[in-house]
């Protein structure tokens, strides 16, 4: 069963990219996976972890904002009804028609958020990434994941022989016209790989982006993608299930800490000047610009960095 | 030619053998000389078939490597590439495969193996004209396709299936420098897309080009070179562009091509109408030739009918980047009278597989990939009546491939039933341990019934709540069994131990998360020779059991993926392949061959 899993916007580069096998040396490789709601757990249910969120992007807000109150038929103007009175025609007897109309608010909320977060739910430690799913899966954030969900490689969908779609978008059982909010998407995507401004252009139209990452002491090195957050707490977040979801009782290495410098770790940075910075000091679009690699030093490593302005909550 | 020289080869050959060992058939009283035997034997293109000839004397042994021009080598460390150039001298074409079919689902961690170069620098040397490289699950780095650009000036296809480590600048040497080209075909994940202008790097000289396929590619290709590149290679016939490209640029294509027969569209929906669909489904109309159509990103009712007047003569659609509604499929498909193959999302429901079922009675294939695979609540996709529903239409239905939430035994009792010619039966059922929902028995029965009734089932796989019972038909009925998938199923050894002592031409094997342990590994001593690989994770082995096998059997690799979660003494990970090069030197650090 090597079916391809349809994912958001694009296939990701790192498969492989799941790194031999993150602080525990787990060799399995959970990948990350773009930013959409593909998650692969590590494969031993005591380990397991969400390797990267699921879509949080601008871009899809701005498809739930834009797609409020479009019709289907009135999207390509006169095109648009040509084709509507054509699909009647071909539709043999107006079963076409029902499906031909004004999309409302009603259903953009039906459909998406009876769209639970998958991501979320395939994982069984915890699910980081649900505070921050953004509006559309509110409705999953409960959701516990029946067992047997959260291992690695299930199902066996690979990603090698099918694209990349929206399809994750339609969730509806229902006969409505929901793809609607693929359109937009689309609209927003044909508009936007023309419009969007410098600063995000470099990965932005990357819909995936992975670093490496390393930890001092640890042989097999990781990837994050880090188009898949949008803020460093969603990182550290995830480089704590990555590498120290082991220790996660201990109180030594929490997510923050990794990014407050209290804890016994760092996490720092290699910018594109090959300069060894330490995480969480610039904004955070201004870190995805310049980002090449991410390392986790042990702290008394980092004393040669520059000193680091105090870390708060909101620094997103 | 090269006859004479052969020929004189033969001669040396059969002089320096003792006449008392020389056979009858390999006498110069052999009534095939060379030169009949190569002529006839270079018509045979199948390696099986290939496998036998050489086998039969010394004489067919010869000119069957002599006369041999494409090598397929299913797991590149059963040899080495010495070896394969050793023994023929005038290989083509190579096809090469490499990781284990289950790193595709993250179960191989990064840094396994199977790196191409090695493969490439030898091949250089023995096959400086080589024309053809066909490569799966290989980890393919830049400098590797940049050799390969360098070093063989005759190469003509390059094709990357599920590969990874390489990046578009890899590309880039590969349409820079390969001036013959005429197939690029890249089908793969684990890519570094760092941007569009590869595409620019074919020289206007190249007008050879038949095969393109950058539709796994994300970034923007500069579309007035791809523009120029299909108007200029007037032989082109697959056609695969990415989600970057429009409806609008598409039609520009398919007025310069329409000589395609395959077709990957790009997003084929838009928001500015720039065009009316009428001159879009005239473009369409033109292409009289295609036979395979894929792509249809974000398509929908609006635009999917634009490609009704090319259906007629569809024999593969490729629906699984679509997102249909069932009822969307079902006036595609009345148009869809010639198809054999269809991939769909588990969109289209039970209600499209009905629509499936009445309209296209040619159907041979059928694959429903999960639109949302991870997902468990409000869950919509397939269940066992659409399954049901196309083998009642479609008769000559011998490969599915079926994710859903739900199966019955009846179901597939009835499935097999009206299609009793399946080669390729997958079924997944994708919640874990899933019993037959109505009966809540274990889904046993469904693949006993499988197997008792497709007497030509080359593979299968399984799934839902198994115990030993289903590997008990395998073993007792599955005879043509080639490739077996097994996951989260089985009570104990006796379920693998029946599968290793019946099933005569088992080649493949891949079990992951099964209660199966060394007796059940061991039982299979003398069969392993016979397969290409195994692969075993997540069950009861261990590291001792793993060293019996290796002890017993030197001609397999027994590697073990060390895991530093589990105990030293488990075998987390075990991959067992037949090999006539030793122990892999290559093996990274948490590879460990027995």
């Amino acid at each position: 069963m090597d079916v391809t899993l349809g994912l958001l916007d694009h296939i990701p580069a790192g498969d492989d990219g799941g790194g031999g096998g993150g602080g525990g040396g787990v060799p399995s490789g959970g990948s990350t996976t773009n930013r959409s709601i593909l998650t692969v757990s590590k494969e031993d249910n005591k380990n397991t972890m969400v390797m990267s969120s699921e879509v949080t992007s601008g871009e899809s807000l701005d498809g739930l904002e834009l797609g409020l109150g479009l019709s289907i038929g009135g999207g390509g103007g006169g095109g648009g009804g040509g084709l509507k009175s054509k699909m009647v025609a071909n539709g043999g007897g107006g079963g076409w028609s029902q499906y031909a109309r004004i999309l409302t608010a009603k259903d953009f909320h039906t459909s998406l958020v009876s769209k639970p977060n998958s991501c979320s739910s395939s994982s069984s430690v915890n699910i980081p990434n649900s505070s921050t799913s953004g509006t559309k899966r509110i409705a999953t954030d409960s959701v516990s994941p029946p067992n047997g969900t959260s291992v690695v490689g299930w199902p066996p969908v690979s990603k090698a022989h099918r694209m990349p779609t929206l399809a994750n978008q339609i969730k509806s059982p229902t006969e409505n016209f929901v793809s609607k909010p693929e359109q937009n998407k689309s609209k927003n995507r044909t508009l936007g790989i023309k419009d969007y401004s410098d600063e995000r252009n470099g990965f932005s139209n990357k819909k995936y982006r992975s670093v490496k990452v390393n930890m001092d002491g640890t042989l097999i090195g990781r990837k994050v993608d880090l188009n898949a957050h949008t803020s460093y707490e969603m990182l550290a977040q995830t480089l704590h299930e990555m590498f120290f979801s082991r220790w996660s009782s201990t109180e030594a290495v929490k997510p923050s800490r990794l990014l407050d410098g209290t804890s016994e770790f760092v996490l720092t940075y290699e910018d594109k000047d090959g300069d060894c910075m330490l995480v969480g000091d610039v904004p955070w679009e201004m870190f995805l610009s310049s980002v090449k690699r991410l390392r986790i030093m042990k702290n008394s490593d980092s004393n040669e960095l520059a000193p680091r302005f105090q870390e708060t909550n909101d620094s997103v | 030619m090269d006859l004479n020289q052969k020929r004189t080869r033969t001669v040396d050959r059969v002089d320096s053998v003792d006449p008392d060992l020389v056979s009858p058939e390999s006498t110069p009283m052999c009534p095939f000389p060379d030169e009949v035997l190569e002529p006839v034997l270079s018509l045979i293109n199948s390696h099986k078939d290939r496998s036998s000839v050489s086998l039969v004397c010394k004489d067919w042994y010869n000119a069957e490597r002599w006369s041999r021009r494409h090598v397929f080598i299913g797991n590149c460390y059963s040899v080495s590439p010495e070896i394969v150039v050793g023994r023929f001298p005038k290989i083509r074409s190579v096809t090469l495969k490499g990781k284990p079919r289950f790193s595709d689902f993250n179960l191989v961690p990064e840094d396994w193996g199977a790196d191409v170069y090695p493969w490439l620098s030898v091949l250089a040397k023995a096959y400086p004209f080589l024309e053809e490289l066909r490569l799966k699950r290989m980890a393919v780095s830049d400098e590797s396709l940049e050799f390969l650009a360098m070093n063989f000036p005759e190469f003509k296809a390059l094709s990357l299936l599920s590969c990874d480590g390489f990046s578009t600048d890899g590309l880039k040497a590969i349409a820079t420098h390969c001036r013959n080209l005429a197939e690029l075909d890249i089908q793969e994940n684990g890519i570094d897309d760092l941007g569009g202008d590869w595409l620019s790097c074919f020289p206007e000289t190249l007008t050879t080009l038949q095969v393109l396929n950058f539709a796994s590619l994300n970034s923007e290709v500069s579309f007035s070179d791809l523009e120029k590149l299909v108007t200029r290679c007037k032989s082109l016939r697959v056609l695969k562009v990415n989600r970057t490209i429009n409806l609008d640029q598409l039609q520009k294509l398919l007025l310069r091509a329409p000589q395609l027969t395959e077709l990957g569209t790009g997003t084929f929906t838009q928001d500015l109408v720039t065009r009316p669909v009428a001159d879009l489904e005239a473009t369409f109309g033109s292409c009289k030739n295609l036979l395979t159509i894929s792509g249809l990103w974000d398509t929908n009712s609006l635009y999917l009918p634009v490609i009704y007047p090319a259906c007629a003569s569809l024999t593969f659609l490729n629906l699984s980047c679509a997102a249909l509604r069932s009822f969307e499929l079902a006036m595609l498909l009345i148009h869809c009278k010639s198809l054999r193959r269809l991939w769909v999302l588990d969109t289209v429901g039970d209600m499209g597989l009905e629509a499936v079922g009445s309209w296209c009675p040619l159907l041979e294939e059928l694959r429903v990939f999960p639109a949302d695979p991870f997902e468990q609540e409000n869950v919509a996709g397939v269940t066992e009546s659409g399954f049901v529903a196309v083998s009642r239409g479609c008769p000559k239905l011998h490969y599915v491939l079926y994710f859903c939430h739900q199966m019955t035994n009846a179901a597939v009792a009835t499935v097999v039933q009206n299609c009793p010619g399946f080669t390729h039966f997958r079924l997944c059922i994708m919640n874990l341990g899933q019993p037959d929902y109505v009966t809540n028995e274990p889904m046993d029965e469904a693949f006993g019934a499988v197997v008792r009734t497709c007497p030509n089932l080359q593979r299968l796989a399984v799934s839902g709540l198994l115990t030993d019972l289903t590997f008990e038909y395998i073993g007792k009925y599955a005879k043509n069994l080639e490739i077996l998938s097994v996951a989260f199923a089985g009570s104990s050894d006796l379920g693998l131990k029946y599968v290793l002592g019946g099933c005569p031409r088992l080649r493949k094997l891949e079990i992951r998360d099964c209660p199966f342990g060394n007796a059940a590994l061991l039982s299979g001593l003398t069969k392993y020779e016979s397969m290409r690989s195994l692969w075993m994770s997540a069950c009861n082995l261990t590291m001792n059991g793993c060293r019996v096998l290796a002890k017993e059997m030197p001609r397999l690799n027994v590697e073990v993926m060390k895991d530093e979660d589990s105990e030293d003494s488990q075998a987390h990970k075990v991959y067992i392949y037949r090999t006539v090069a030793g122990p892999r030197r290559d093996a990274p650090p948490f590879v460990l061959t027995l």
